[in-house]
């Protein structure tokens, strides 16, 4: 699913500066990859759009199970 | 307060391209990305607040980019856990957006089922299969099964961060030499990982397993592809098995170098393998060097030995040319070569010359099962044997014999001395998937792009010049680590048909500092398994990659024990 970095920025609540580092560094790793789209409507530029690669992803979930996992782990203990 | 909002627009618009001023040069498309994305936020004060962080975005990324600069560890450690919280974000948006989640990397134990273990071996290894996407953008366009085995090394306990061999090909299985493999560790403490890359050996899919023989058949049929109507036929065969391929639902977009390198990086995961070391032959540096570029932070050292050149390459003869005139300059250096052979160099010209005149009929092995047991040996087809006994130190001492007896065209010497040449080169030549071969070459090869380029010879016209335009699309290409931090050796052989040694010095300088290069006198394609001396120095670096290597093993070359003129 492209997302556009504005709407990112609204939904992970990165401000632009944190952001787009982020969006750099990860493209850098080969976990995002992104793509220009053509205009929305005439008169408007064309848009950068990102997601993540097959491999952002499985790392991503890599460190959603950990996360849960370190959860679960500190309410047994 | 009192500014109004055109102004704060145009602010903004300042700073926005101030940032695209001071983002350093490489990423400019990042720039104008943020530029861009203004005029798609309605709201001023909103725009103005995004190239403000633009600008702070674009001062980041400059002092990032500067070495040793102070602030450099303390905003990494700040970018991983926001990097963390993005990715998560991303991943959750992915799966919101309905895609199929991905299978997850495992390792399905088996039984083992592979030639020559010995009962020795066979507690060493572990066999199984990992399933990948067959399409890492598109998790749910189904999954591919690749055979795995892990040989434990003969010391217990392992070392940690085993060894990955990656071989050649493209389309060679590899599993199926798991027993030969455990008998010559590459760093005998350490594990050793075989993947068969996808559509070779055991790994699915299957692609028409037959083109090999099909492709040999066609090729001795019609003396060695020289003819133009060879040519068209040899393209029709591959056309044929693509044509084959499509039906069967195979896509054949899922092949390629970049994807190759996802399949291991998925089987590491699922062997839940931290990092490793990985060892590149031949086209296996292509998947190597992409690996290390893609996931540097996985890979503790790499060898890549005897190098695949990367595209723009020279046409295969011109290479083979020059392996051959090296081997013939050694002849002369050599006592016993240049007494029973004087000018070996011309004796191979007029050899050609002959049997362009008139090809001449070869009794072979019965195994090889053709008419009568005959081949008819063309000046193309001696060409491509000789070609491939430059692969091969043990073949060097027989080299100059097999052209005397050619030239001289006596026909039991013919027999004795090529027959069995010819038929161990079509046992080789057998084992490589051609259609994996063709179906990884033509998604990373653009020159194969082309028909037959001016000067093409014969060796030429054996290759898939034709074939990969009618094919499959260009994919992405492969790659090289250029300044990569991860420590590599590149190990290059003399009379090496495949790679000159002056194109593996010139990738090691592509890489930079972090990589040591070694030429090794004598040998052709393929070091480690020719040279016990590439052997030593390749496992002396994976097991310590910091230290001083010692290479004084190749002043130390044995000369070569030629067979002297037949009588």
């Amino acid at each position: 699913m492209w997302r556009h970095g504005y709407d990112l920025s609204k939904e992970t609540a990165l401000k632009s500066g944190t952001l787009y580092p982020l969006l750099m560094r990860l493209s850098e790793q080969g976990l995002l990859e992104s793509r220009w789209q053509e205009p929305e409507r005439s008169g408007l530029p064309p848009r950068h759009v990102y997601r993540l690669t097959a491999t952002g992803l499985a790392l991503a979930r890599d460190q959603e199970l950990e996360a849960v996992a370190a959860e679960r782990a500190g309410a047994l203990a | 307060m009192n500014a109004s909002p055109s102004r704060f627009r145009r602010l903004a618009v300042t700073l926005a391209r101030h940032a695209a001023r001071v983002l350093p040069g490489a990423p400019s498309s990042w720039a104008q990305a943020m530029r861009h994305e203004l005029d798609y936020i309605a709201d001023d004060s909103a725009a103005l607040r995004w190239a403000f962080g633009c600008m702070l975005a674009s001062y980041k990324a400059r002092f990032v980019h500067r070495p040793r600069f102070s602030l450099r560890a303390a905003w990494r450690q700040v970018a991983t856990s926001g990097a963390l919280m993005l990715l998560i974000g991303l991943a959750l948006q992915e799966h919101a957006g309905g895609q199929t989640e991905p299978p997850r990397p495992a390792f399905d134990e088996t039984t083992c089922d592979l030639p020559g273990v010995s009962p020795e071996i066979s507690p060493r290894l572990r066999c199984g299969t990992v399933s990948v996407p067959r399409n890492y953008d598109r998790p749910d366009a189904g999954r591919f099964r690749l055979a795995v085995v892990v040989i434990k090394s003969e010391q217990q306990p392992s070392w940690p961060e085993p060894v990955v061999y990656i071989s050649g090909g493209p389309g060679q299985p590899l599993t199926v030499y798991a027993a030969h493999q455990a008998r010559a560790p590459y760093a005998p403490r350490r594990d050793l990982i075989l993947v068969d890359q996808r559509g070779t050996g055991k790994s699915e899919p299957s692609l028409c397993p037959d083109l090999g023989s099909k492709l040999l058949e066609a090729a001795l049929a019609f003396a060695a592809s020289a003819t133009e109507e060879a040519f068209a036929t040899r393209q029709a065969t591959y056309l044929a098995c693509r044509d084959q391929a499509i039906g069967r639902g195979l896509d054949l977009r899922d092949f390629g170098t970049r994807v190759t390198a996802e399949d291991l990086e998925w089987v590491r995961k699922a062997l839940q393998i931290e990092r490793w070391n990985v060892y590149g032959e031949s086209y296996g540096t292509t998947v190597a060097m992409t690996l290390a570029a893609l996931h540097p932070d996985t890979v503790r050292t790499v060898v890549l030995d005897s190098i695949y050149p990367p595209d723009p390459v020279p046409l295969w003869s011109t290479i083979v040319n020059d392996a051959r005139d090296a081997f013939f300059a050694s002849c002369v250096r050599d006592n016993v070569c240049s007494t029973s052979y004087p000018d070996l160099a011309e004796t191979y010209r007029e050899t050609l010359a002959r049997l362009d005149q008139k090809p001449l009929l070869v009794t072979v092995p019965p195994q090889m099962r053709q008419p009568d047991d005959r081949v008819m040996l063309t000046a193309s087809l001696f060409e491509a044997v000789v070609a491939n006994l430059l692969y091969y130190p043990t073949a060097y001492p027989n080299l100059p014999r097999v052209i005397q007896v050619v030239h001289d065209g006596e026909p039991q010497g013919l027999g004795q001395v090529l027959g069995p040449v010819l038929a161990a080169q079509l046992a080789a030549a057998a084992i490589q998937n051609r259609a994996t071969n063709a179906a990884v070459e033509c998604r990373d090869r653009p020159h194969y792009r082309q028909d037959l380029p001016a000067g093409a010879h014969g060796l030429d016209r054996r290759q898939l010049y034709g074939v990969c335009a009618r094919w499959s699309d260009l994919g992405p290409s492969p790659l090289i680590p250029v300044g990569t931090r991860v420590p590599i050796l590149v190990l290059a052989g003399q009379f090496d048909p495949v790679a000159r040694p002056a194109s593996s010095r010139h990738v090691a300088d592509l890489i930079g500092s972090s990589t040591r290069f070694v030429e090794f006198p004598l040998v052709g394609h393929n070091v480690r398994q020719l040279s016990p001396c590439g052997a030593k120095i390749a496992a002396d670096f994976i097991d310590h990659p910091a230290q001083e290597l010692d290479t004084s093993c190749t002043d130390r070359a044995a000369p070569i024990p030629f067979l002297p003129k037949r009588q």
